[in-house]
């Protein structure tokens, strides 16, 4: 291998990527997407927290008041209440007129001119039937319907204690209901919660490089494909040795990637910053956040890295092997197939991680990084157990890009014809 | 002399299909060399060997006097015949990148690709993307990116299909510039009249043999010493059928006849008399393709 080649192919590749439309395009539209979701909620309930203008018609005489009643002369817990709630309302009385269809005939127009935005009407028979009615120019407001429904329930709950004799107020404050104040209690302590957390970095790094396989396994298999059909591959190759070929392209799209990655991390960074520093200076005295040592966060950098090219490998060699993206897109889920098998095996190593069992798995070069991972986090193994699962891995990759340009190069020529697994084999035997 | 490629019993089967069947052939520096043939004799697969895209089953491959190193390869230009470039890289980038994979800076390829750019006329599209351009274009492109490196042999697959006689003229010239400088230049085509107005030596392979071998000049003293050419007026098809007469090539009303060796020219055009009215009857040199035509034919 010529690094200087290597590191052509690999500029190339890495060039090529960020130069398009198409990677900024992926790379921004995430960020955009989480802050879309972030923002929009808050400010669609900020829209409907605005006050709306109801007028109320009472044929009662008793539920209207206790409806306006001052937030001030409310017990103090249904005041905080009342203040979170994402709906407001102005109400306006309006006293039923002898007229009722005349009535509401005349609210409907008073809707329809935006003079109010809903009208309620409590019918003589509310106390009984337990039903109002209300009329908006849309319906579909749920939120505001079902603030107003808790209003109204109150308020008539209020008018019907008042009628039977009973002091509203004295009620609702000796019924208030008792809050739950919830603690875990574990029996084997502080080793529970090293397990929980363990496994919880195992899933996030699960889910970090099924992200960014789902995303980049694609890319590679293209890129390794790239050459064969736009043909250039017969001038390449009579420059390039296939196993540079291969090494750079799985480098410089595995970089792009990275790149990609380390963008949405620095904008996820950022955007949380604030909110981060302002939970650890108003952190109560005496909670702590768990602690990550330098060397955790390292090994799980490293671990990510090295797992996202050790399965990028995989992609590569159903790249090699086929001449187009439709016959390779059928096999690329065995690819993702290998991410998910050492899941199955985290729950046996988060009981026991410094098993025979557990060391074994977290050494097979495409475990390492899940396994790795989970074991460093639920008690450090010895280093000389991590510097062997890292060489391994490192090991597998070299030999992974090897029997590729291998396939790849005797694969070239096999223009328009879909490879058995015996040719496959012949392939990496073949002379060079 | 020197010589730059040589190959010796070179075999490849596919299967039982023997696709090159055991070719030798020497290429002298200062030279253009014609790899000639019918459509499926296997000039493709040869030059694959050569370029190390496939491995001779058996037989040897010599660069520059001694057996291929991959760093040899590097003084190589090849054309394939299967064209391509990166459809999204610009012009310029492409280059660059063909010039680096063979060892060459970035800075000393700017100003050379500049100018060869302006040499066939390509000024000023550099920075287009190369599936902007045309199919033309981008067999020029593709022809700057197999001399970029100044290699001393040039292996040119088919170089001129697809190219209008403008372009192959330019083409043309730059390979005689070449052969001039010293170097070789390998060409494989099926096109007679361009092999035959550049090559300085040929080989003709047919169903993976190669069936006839040497300087072109030679090769037509010797194959073709008794050749004629007859223009006249009637029916020039009937000349076919004449004793002795063992090829007849017709074009704008001129036949160009190959006779068997023990046939006299004299004798036969008492014959030909008979049949059409004769403006011109002289003894020429046979063309390339009219060798072709029979080398295939008496190897089959």
């Amino acid at each position: 291998m010529r690094p200087e080649t290597v590191i052509v192919v690999v500029k190339r590749e890495y060039l090529q990527r960020i130069r398009s439309k198409g990677f900024w395009i992926a790379t921004l539209i995430l960020p955009v997407f989480i802050g879309a979701m972030t923002v929009l909620p808050s400010l669609l309930l900020a829209k409907s927290k605005a006050r709306q203008v109801v007028a109320v018609v009472d044929e009662t005489g008793k539920v209207a008041r206790e409806l306006t009643a001052k937030p001030e002369t409310l017990p103090a817990r249904e005041r905080e209440r009342e203040e979170s709630r994402p709906a407001k309302f102005d109400f306006r009385v309006e006293t039923p007129s002898a007229d009722a269809k005349a009535q509401r005939a005349g609210l409907d127009q008073r809707v329809l001119a935006e003079d109010l935005d809903a009208w309620l009407w409590i019918g003589r028979d509310t106390y009984q039937k337990g039903e109002v009615e209300y009329h908006a120019r849309s319906v579909s407001n749920f939120v505001t319907q079902e603030v107003l429904r808790d209003k109204v329930s109150r308020a008539v709950r209020r008018a019907r204690l008042r009628e039977a004799g009973y002091d509203a107020d004295k009620v609702s404050e000796l019924s208030q209901p008792v809050e739950v104040l919830a603690e875990r209690v574990s029996e084997a302590g502080s080793r529970k919660e090293g397990a929980l957390a363990g496994a919880a970095f195992g899933y996030i790094l699960f889910f970090m490089l099924y992200l960014t396989l789902t995303i980049w396994g694609q890319q590679v298999m293209q890129g390794v494909l790239e050459e064969k059909s736009s043909r250039v591959i017969e001038v390449v190759v009579s420059a390039v040795k296939p196993f540079e070929l291969m090494m750079g392209k799985l480098l410089g799209i595995c970089l792009v990637g990275l790149t990609q990655f380390g963008i949405w991390l620095i904008t996820f960074a950022v955007i949380t910053a604030p909110g981060i520093l302002a939970t650890l200076a108003t952190l109560p005295e005496g909670m702590a956040l768990p602690t990550l040592s330098v060397a955790m966060v390292i090994n799980f950098l490293l671990l990510f890295v090295l797992g996202f090219f050790v399965f990028s490998t995989l992609y590569a060699a159903i790249g090699a092997s086929f001449n187009s993206m439709q016959e390779a897109q059928q096999v690329a889920s065995i690819a993702v197939f290998f991410l998910v098998i050492p899941v199955f095996l985290m729950f046996r190593i988060i009981n026991d991680p410094g098993s025979t069992f557990a060391v074994v798995c977290s050494l097979i070069p495409l475990f390492t990084p899940l396994l790795m991972t989970l074991r460093i986090s639920l008690q450090m193994p010895p280093l000389w157990q991590i510097l062997l699962g890292y060489a391994l891995t490192l090991g597998f990759i070299w030999c992974a890009v090897w029997v590729c340009a291998r396939i790849y190069r005797v694969g070239i020529l096999m223009y328009g014809k879909k490879p058995t697994f015996q040719e496959l084999w012949k392939w990496v035997r073949y002379p060079a | 002399m020197t010589t730059n490629l040589e190959l010796r019993e070179v075999r490849k089967s596919f299967g039982s299909f023997k696709a090159v069947d055991g070719v030798s052939l020497a290429v002298t520096a200062g030279s253009i060399f014609g790899l000639l043939g019918p459509n499926g004799a296997g000039k493709t697969s040869t030059i694959r060997m050569i370029m190390n895209i496939t491995a001779p089953d058996s037989g040897e491959v010599l660069l520059f006097g001694h057996p291929r190193s991959p760093e040899d390869l590097r003084r190589v230009g090849y054309l394939p015949e299967e064209r391509g470039l990166y459809p999204k890289m610009t012009v310029m980038d492409q280059l660059v990148f063909l010039g680096e994979i063979r060892g060459l800076k970035r800075r000393a390829l700017l100003p050379r690709i500049t100018q060869w750019l302006e040499r066939v006329q390509l000024g000023g599209w550099g920075g287009k993307k190369v599936e902007e351009l045309s199919k033309g274009m981008q067999q020029k492109v593709q022809l700057i990116g197999t001399v970029l490196h100044e290699p001393e042999l040039l292996i040119l697959d088919e170089p001129f299909s697809g190219l209008d006689p403008i372009n192959q003229e330019l083409f043309r010239e730059l390979l005689i510039d070449y052969r001039s400088q010293g170097k070789s230049v390998v060409l494989s085509t099926h096109g007679m009249e361009l092999a035959e107005r550049m090559c300085d030596h040929i080989c003709l392979i047919s169903q993976g043999r190669a069936i006839l071998a040497g300087d072109l000049k030679d090769i037509k003293r010797r194959i073709g010493g008794n050749s004629y050419r007859v223009v006249g007026d009637g029916d020039l098809e009937s000349l076919r059928e004449l004793p002795g007469v063992e090829q007849v090539m017709i074009k704008d009303g001129v036949a160009k006849l190959l006779l068997t060796p023990e046939t006299e020219g004299s004798d036969l055009l008492r014959q030909i008399v008979e049949r059409v009215r004769v403006h011109e009857f002289r003894s020429e040199e046979p063309e390339l393709e009219q060798i072709f035509l029979k080398a295939v034919r008496d190897a089959a």
